[in-house]
């Protein structure tokens, strides 16, 4: 009786075909000629609102503002609109406009004739400060040479002129975007879109070293990089088939195909200056189709397929600098790379009772780098010419298998067991071919109107096909023991529960844990177990129509053993590290006085603590504690003034410690062979007040 | 395993009991009432019909609908150039004459009587196509994720659709990811810079993670294309998946990388000489061994900067 009511339902649903009545088509015996939707509010004419004020941060912080726009002490304006525009025939436009006073500042526009064309035209800016006053004895930072005053060179860092020669210089990058799009809806069933975007990123970023042989000094990479990129579609939608065809193209350029430095310490063999490639221009582009059919009500099939090409054709720089050595000729003046891409999917789906569904995907994923090998003469460290190298165009090929099915046991129970076999080949390295099969079961019930549980299972074993041997071509050799943790046989086991309870008509309470854990029994050097495991936990209570609260816990454990050998033989000295995130956030909002005042405040907590350890049996094996401790706790408020004006008000306190022994007291000259620009771990207490009007129109 | 036990363990009776439990009404009853179903015919005025009982400010208000692109009747694929309300929510008779209620409708809430699949069906009905051709078999569907799960139609501004707005919506369910977020090493979700549907597309896809592109390392190129090549010498992992090495929802770690050199670069390189060598906390500053250059600052990239590839024809091992 029941299954036939469900059975009942699902002719009923099928039969409504809301879209048909939509596009015009009202189902027969249906008259909405009386249907005169006089009580509907259409939206006509302008509204929106617009927010203008100030604010003010009380300290000067690169981490604290480091995607925000708030590094700077100081003020800085407010200004953020988000305006609608509704004509007749379906004309409209949107305009929203956020931290305008910022280098945050984003600009969406939107408009058109909905239903037939769509205009888009959005700006974005994103910031992103990395450290502002690192010390660099080098000039020109920011450009393709960096050069040292005379007589700098010293054969260490100690003893170098360091006090006469140092100069700040802030490390960011800043990334401004200009996006153009246009779509067209030509019929009920093809629709074209086109999206353009121009984006550049400019600033000096952090390079780790430029190094001569055993000697190396952080230097300032300059960043002036171009990527446009374009969207272009045609989409068709029928009733039982839709497809998509569509081509993306990016291009990268690089105002700097090199950077240039002056050696600091004392010349050997003839060198004095280095020089590295930075990223080459280079540009990809992808056809690609997709299509979806329906095989009647109870099965779906839909497929994916995309060509791709990368090419790379920079020329070469000079295999060295250095006019003593003797170094014979490039194979040829550029790589004239190409990466060939192809990527399908093939997906079906099939509903084969009201309660079973089963599903299948096949997934292939190749990258063919196509790039001729040659043997490239090769210069160490601009000091020595060593022997040549030939370079190993890497291929990776991807095929996986996904079947799965889902019974519905009843309204309360829920089944899934599901199967995945994954197989990845490459070229040029230790194996040829690994292959994964998981396993996979999912229950879900409705323990009572209260309670929901959900545990999912999942083992997956993966192993190689034939020998790990170590790839020939690179020199000199790992130890063979070595197994590399993404070709290594490896059995995983993930298991997650999640527990939700409704425990009162406005509390609700949730319980989750998450696990997984990798052994690799059969590596004797490289990773041989990781962890992760975490435990979350929330709560949300809305205490009255008025007053709400929501709370969220978290704690992160992420643990790994790792094993290596001096002696180039079985394992002597083993590593260890653990990870502890702890995370909570408190939030509460209150309606002070209806229709008036409303506030609000938020409070979140982050620590970290990594625990590291390398015992070589010699010396003691820990290292002292990485920790992080986020602060923060904002609080708003919003006072409606007039019906059409409203103050918003806003603090905002934020304090981050950390400890980090990488970078803790290692000035410029603490390490004898490498010259650093003494970045140390970043600390801040930041407030920010803000205050704006909100008119609303 | 210990901790899988203990979960099966304690949660088959639970599971057990909302088993048994399925039946219990109906076993009960006297008299069974009908399950709920659909209605089948349509009220008589149509929206204005819906709009006496849910009137502006009521407990289901309903208004911002006409602030949303589902109300351009000049738009005739829209709903309300048709059967307005019941176009989506379906014939809406036999709920107006019950007074309301959650039988006869589709409410599109999680208490509806109706499946997810089957709340979605009226959404598909005008919106499978385009990235939605593969919402099918999606992990979205798989877990019976409901389109107004996510969606917010009622709104003048969709939260979900807002990059600001939009990582909150994705946390109800991805509550570890809320964590990552909140780590020191991220990408800028929590400054509202980016959302999450920037990299992943949760109508369905081809990819692993339910990217927006066909591979991890095609989804960061969109953003990293400097790191795309291909170049002379290439970095096997980093040609092959970038998340070998980074975590890219956040780490504690520089970079956001899974673990701090040297031991990240040690878990696949031991090749004789240094970087086969222990480096233990003698080499901290201060101590009394040797190896500050190969474990502070940048660690292995104090000489290696070149991790992500180089084009120099003396980079063979990433330091030109």
């Amino acid at each position: 009786m029941k299954t036939s009511n469900q059975l009942l339902l699902l002719g009923m649903l099928s039969a409504l075909s809301p879209a048909a009545a939509a596009d015009g088509t009202i189902p027969a015996g249906v008259d909405i000629s009386k249907w005169k939707c006089e009580s509907c509010k259409f939206e006509k004419g302008t509204s929106g609102t617009v927010d203008v004020g100030a604010g003010s941060v009380s300290d000067k912080s690169a981490e604290f503002g480091q995607y925000n726009g708030l590094y700077e002490k100081g003020g800085y304006f407010i200004g953020d609109a988000d305006v609608r525009s509704r004509g007749e025939d379906g004309a409209y436009w949107n305009l929203n406009a956020s931290n305008l006073g910022l280098d945050t500042r984003s600009v969406d526009a939107e408009g058109g004739k909905q239903g037939s064309y769509k205009l888009r035209l959005k700006y974005d800016e994103t910031p992103h400060r990395i450290w502002d006053g690192a010390q660099t004895p080098f000039s020109g930072a920011g450009g393709a040479s960096l050069t040292l005053p005379a007589g700098f060179a010293a054969g260490t860092t100690g003893a170098m002129p360091l006090a006469g020669a140092m100069q700040s210089v802030d490390l960011y990058t800043q990334r401004n975007q200009l996006g153009v799009g246009a779509s067209w809806v030509r019929s009920k069933e093809w629709e074209y879109g086109i999206n353009v975007r121009h984006e550049t990123r400019e600033g000096n970023i952090l390079r780790t070293g430029g190094a001569f042989f055993v000697n190396t000094a952080q230097l300032v990479d300059p960043v002036d990089y171009v990527t446009d990129q374009v969207d272009a579609s045609a989409s068709y939608s029928g009733k039982k088939f839709q497809l998509k065809l569509a081509y993306y193209g990016s291009k990268f350029s690089n105002g700097n195909h090199s950077l240039t430095w002056q050696d600091p310490y004392t010349p050997v063999n003839g060198e004095t200056m280095g020089q590295l490639a930075l990223p080459p221009d280079n540009q990809f582009h992808q056809i690609q189709a997709s299509g979806g059919y329906q095989f009647g009500d109870k099965t779906r099939g839909s497929a994916d397929i995309a060509f791709g090409r990368m090419t790379q054709n920079d020329n070469f720089l000079p295999s060295t600098l250095n006019a003593t050595l003797a170094v014979p000729g490039l194979p040829g003046s550029s790589l004239n790379a190409r990466a060939a891409t192809l990527d399908a999917n093939l997906k079906l789906s099939s509903a084969v009772t009201d309660k079973l569904r089963l599903s299948a995907a096949y997934v292939y994923s190749d990258r063919d780098n196509q790039t001729s090998q040659a043997a490239y003469p090769s210069v160490a460290t601009d000091m020595f010419v060593g022997t040549a190298r030939t370079n190993l165009p890497y291929s990776y090929t991807q095929d996986k298998l996904k079947l799965s099915a889902d019974y519905r046991a009843s309204a309360r129970l829920r089944g899934s067991v599901g199967a995945d076999f994954d197989t990845h080949k490459r070229s040029y390295q230790d194996v040829d071919k690994t292959s994964e099969d998981t396993l996979w079961g999912k229950l879900s019930s409705r323990v009572t109107d209260k309670i929901d549980l959900t545990l999912k299972l999942a083992q997956g074993e993966r192993r190689f096909s034939g020998t790990y041997q170590v790839v020939p071509e690179i020199t000199p050799p790992e130890n063979p023991l070595l197994r590399r943790f993404n070709m290594a046989n490896r059995t995983r086991e993930t298991a997650g529960l999640r527990a939700d309870f409704a425990l009162m008509e406005n509390v609700n309470f949730g319980l989750g844990v998450d696990s997984s854990d990798d052994k690799y029994s059969d590596s004797s050097i490289g990773l041989t177990s990781a962890r992760d495991l975490s435990y979350n936990g929330d709560l949300t209570v809305a205490f009255s129509a008025r007053t709400s609260m929501h709370l969220f816990a978290n704690r992160q454990e992420i643990k790994s053993k790792q094993a290596g050998s001096q002696a180039f033989s079985s394992p002597d000295w083993f590593g260890e590290t653990k990870d502890t995130i702890d995370f909570f956030g408190l939030g509460l909002k209150y309606v002070a006085i209806p229709d008036k005042l409303d506030i609000g405040a938020d409070y979140g907590y982050t620590a970290s603590r990594s625990e590291i350890s390398v015992n070589n049996g010699a010396s003691d094996p820990s290292f002292p504690n990485i920790t992080t401790k986020l602060n923060s706790v904002k609080l708003y408020a919003t006072y409606r003034m007039k019906e059409n004006m409203s103050l918003l008000a806003g603090y905002w306190y934020e304090r981050y410690d950390t400890r980090d022994w990488m970078s803790e007291g290692v000035g410029p000259a603490t390490i004898p062979n490498v010259l650093t620009m003494g970045l140390q771990s970043p600390q801040y207490k930041v407030n920010v007040v803000r205050l704006a009007l909100r008119y609303k129109f | 395993m210990t901790i899988k036990k203990l979960l099966l363990a304690a949660l088959l009776s639970g599971f057990a009991f909302g088993a048994a439990a399925a039946d219990k009404p109906a076993e009960k009853a006297a008299e069974p009432a009908p399950p709920p179903s659909m209605g089948t015919e349509y009220t008589d005025a149509g929206a204005d019909t819906c709009l006496m009982c849910h009137i502006e400010g009521g407990d289901f208000p309903v208004f911002a609908i006409f602030k949303t692109k589902h109300a351009n009747r000049a738009d005739k694929r829209t709903p309300f150039a048709g059967l307005q309300c019941e176009a989506c929510h379906g014939p809406g008779k036999k709920h107006a004459d019950a007074g309301g209620g959650p039988d006869g409708i589709n409410s599109f809430e999680s208490t509806s009587f109706l499946t997810p699949q089957q709340r979605n069906k009226f959404c598909l009905e005008c919106h499978e196509n385009s990235t939605r051709i593969g919402w099918h078999a999606s992990t979205h569907d798989a877990n019976n994720v409901a389109c107004s799960d996510c969606h917010k139609i009622h709104a003048e501004r969709d939260p979900v659709l807002a990059t600001v707005t939009q990582p909150e919506v994705c946390y109800k369910c991805h509550r570890k990811e809320r964590a990552d977020f909140a780590k020191p090493s991220v990408h800028p979700v929590r400054f509202g810079k980016m959302s999450c549907s920037d990299c992943h597309s949760p109508h369905g896809s081809t990819s692993t993670g339910m990217l927006v592109k066909p591979t991890v390392n095609q989804t960061c190129y969109t953003c990293h294309a400097e790191k795309r090549g291909p170049f002379l010498w290439e970095h096997a992992p980093v040609a092959e998946d970038c998340t070998l090495c980074h975590h890219p929802h956040g780490s504690v770690n520089q970079a956001r990388l899974k673990k701090n050199p040297p031991l990240l670069c040690q878990q696949c390189h031991s090749v004789a000489g240094h970087p086969a060598v222990a480096y233990t906390p003698a080499g901290l500053p201060g101590g009394s061994g040797a190896g500050q250059a190969f474990l502070l600052a940048g660690s292995c990239l104090n000489c290696h900067s070149q991790i992500h590839g180089s084009n120099h024809p003396s980079g063979a091992k990433l330091m030109r």
